[in-house]
């Protein structure tokens, strides 16, 4: 097989759950310590390769580690130990819309936001149309960003972010947004993006949506890898497992 | 070296951050952009009637420029120092209030502050601009100072840019730093000599003598204070017109390269934990 898009070796990641956490200076000084904390491990030992080319799902449930993976994947959290490497461009949407100025006009906002993303000012001006026009807003682009609607707003951060055109695209359930014809340009733009050779990569609760658009995935729980091959065997054993849970509770209850 | 790479293909970013700040900024507003020319005017209004009209204090005519108007040897100081109090409190607010940024997307952190030091800098060099310009309306000759003084206005920025960077990482860990400061620098804004003349300070000092039977004036610790000399060259070249005393240059030189060095040391190896922090 060719090179990984994404080969994830031996990750782990720590938190600090704080007891007493002292982000005053008096209460560093007079204790003489900033904070009495446990370990919390987020993520242990997790390794897998993202195959180029392919799309990938991670699945878990609420506090399995997949958020933090995906941090971790995005470059704002750093790993206490393993590695990642990644081939090629990356671009997370962990977040649409980030770092909009709500005073600034909707062209400003698409620069700002856009180098954010990390394009440079000529890339933006090249493809400035195609964003405005995937995010169905041209009469308003001038128009600031605080006076969007919800849907408007969300539908332009979408609309930059997916065109920041990486290599590798990693997505956190932002597919949740927009009405169902936006949900349906998005899911098209996923399938073009896939076409075009690009890695993708899903972190989804939603097993069908993973099931429908991904080769392979992972299964996370609490912060350990279980599982990681075909899509379809990992959701199979992942659906078998919260039956078990389920009827644990049950009997327990 | 990793990080400069870095730093150069961000330089977008730092440039839309600016514009965000100096654009969001006034948006709104009827007089824009004159607002920022508002603070430094009422300042002076207020310590021209206090201490030219009411005290009498009367600072040394410029020379050779000749000059002797109070308020425009006032704002030769007072301009300088309001930048670098507004360098230090928007770069110190730069981290915090970015935190929803910090916490979703990827890029070097330091364009935050970065961005800060843009904004306050370029309200600065409006200020500045039209601080020559009335300069020059009352006879004094600026015109072939303004290369020197670029230069020096360049290393005051490298020296705040080094305090708000140690400050903005210390805001991480305690937010008391921000109101800490907001009281350090009007105590440090009164140790410089910005509304009253430095040859004040030299005849109380002389008045007082040695410290402690020591040789040590208060002059001597008062010259510590590296703005001290900052603002001395900005009158010698703004109020005065002549070259800058070489001593005060290199104090200055020397000041902008350690903070800049402590603060790029503090922040670079923090950076890598803000996301985790906030």
């Amino acid at each position: 097989m060719s090179i990984p898009a994404v080969s994830i070796t031996n990750v782990s990641k720590r938190f600090r759950l704080y007891r007493e956490r002292n982000q005053t200076l008096k209460s560093a000084i007079m204790r003489g310590r900033t904070s009495i904390h446990e370990d919390f491990w987020a993520l242990q030992d997790v390794s897998f390769d993202v195959p180029a080319g392919s799309t990938f799902g991670v699945i878990g449930r609420n506090g399995s580690g997949k958020s933090t993976l995906l941090k971790c994947l995005a470059k704002v959290y750093f790993p206490d130990a393993g590695s990642i490497t990644t081939n090629g461009r990356l671009a997370a949407l962990l977040e649409v819309g980030t770092g909009f100025h709500p005073e600034l006009s909707g062209r400003e906002n698409v620069y700002l936001n856009g180098s954010i993303l990390g394009m440079q000012r000529k890339e933006i001006d090249a493809k400035f149309d195609a964003i405005v026009d995937f995010a169905n807003i041209e009469r308003f682009i001038d128009q600031p960003v605080k006076t969007y609607s919800s849907g408007m707003y969300v539908r332009l951060g979408f609309s930059i972010a997916i065109h920041v055109n990486p290599d590798i695209l990693i997505v956190d359930e932002v597919l949740a947004v927009g009405d169902a014809s936006f949900q349906a340009k998005c899911l098209e733009k996923f399938g073009a993006l896939k076409a075009e050779g690009k890695t993708v990569i899903l972190v989804s609760h939603a097993l069908t949506m993973v099931e429908e658009m991904c080769e392979r995935a992972a299964w996370l729980d609490r912060g350990r890898l279980v599982h990681v091959g075909e899509a379809a065997t990992t959701i199979e054993r992942y659906r078998q497992s919260e039956a078990t849970d389920d009827s644990d509770v049950q009997e327990s209850g | 070296m990793r990080g400069l790479k870095e730093l150069l293909e961000s330089r977008d970013l730092l440039v839309n951050l600016t514009l965000r700040d100096i654009r969001g900024k006034y948006r709104r507003t009827v007089l824009g952009q004159l607002w920022s020319l508002a603070n430094p005017l009422a300042a002076m209004l207020i310590y021209t009637f206090v201490f030219s009209f009411i005290l009498r204090l009367q600072p040394d005519r410029g020379d050779p420029s000749g000059l002797d108007v109070f308020a425009l040897w006032l704002l030769c100081g007072l301009l300088p120092w309001a930048f670098l109090s507004n360098v230090i409190n928007q770069g110190i607010a730069s981290i915090v209030g970015n935190a929803s940024l910090i916490q979703k997307v990827y890029f070097p952190r330091i364009v935050l502050p970065l961005a800060a030091v843009g904004a306050a800098g370029f309200n600065w060099l409006f200020e500045m601009a039209v601080l020559l310009i009335a300069l020059s309306i009352v006879g004094a000759f600026v015109l072939p100072w303004i290369p020197v003084l670029l230069l020096v206005m360049i290393l005051l920025a490298v020296f705040a840019t080094g305090i708000a960077l140690v400050l903005a990482t210390a805001n991480v860990y305690f937010r008391d730093t921000e109101y800490f400061v907001t009281i350090l620098l009007q105590i440090w804004m009164y140790l410089t000599p910005i509304i009253y003349p430095v040859s004040l300070m030299r005849t109380a000092s002389a008045d007082l003598g040695g410290l402690f039977g020591t040789s040590v004036t208060v002059l001597d610790i008062y010259q510590l204070n590296p703005m001290v000399h900052f603002v001395d060259v900005f009158r010698q070249l703004l109020y005065d017109n002549r070259w800058p005393d070489p001593t005060d240059l290199l104090v200055c030189l020397v000041w902008s390269v350690a903070s800049i060095a402590i603060g790029l040391a503090v922040f670079s190896r923090n950076q890598k934990k803000l996301a985790e922090l906030l």
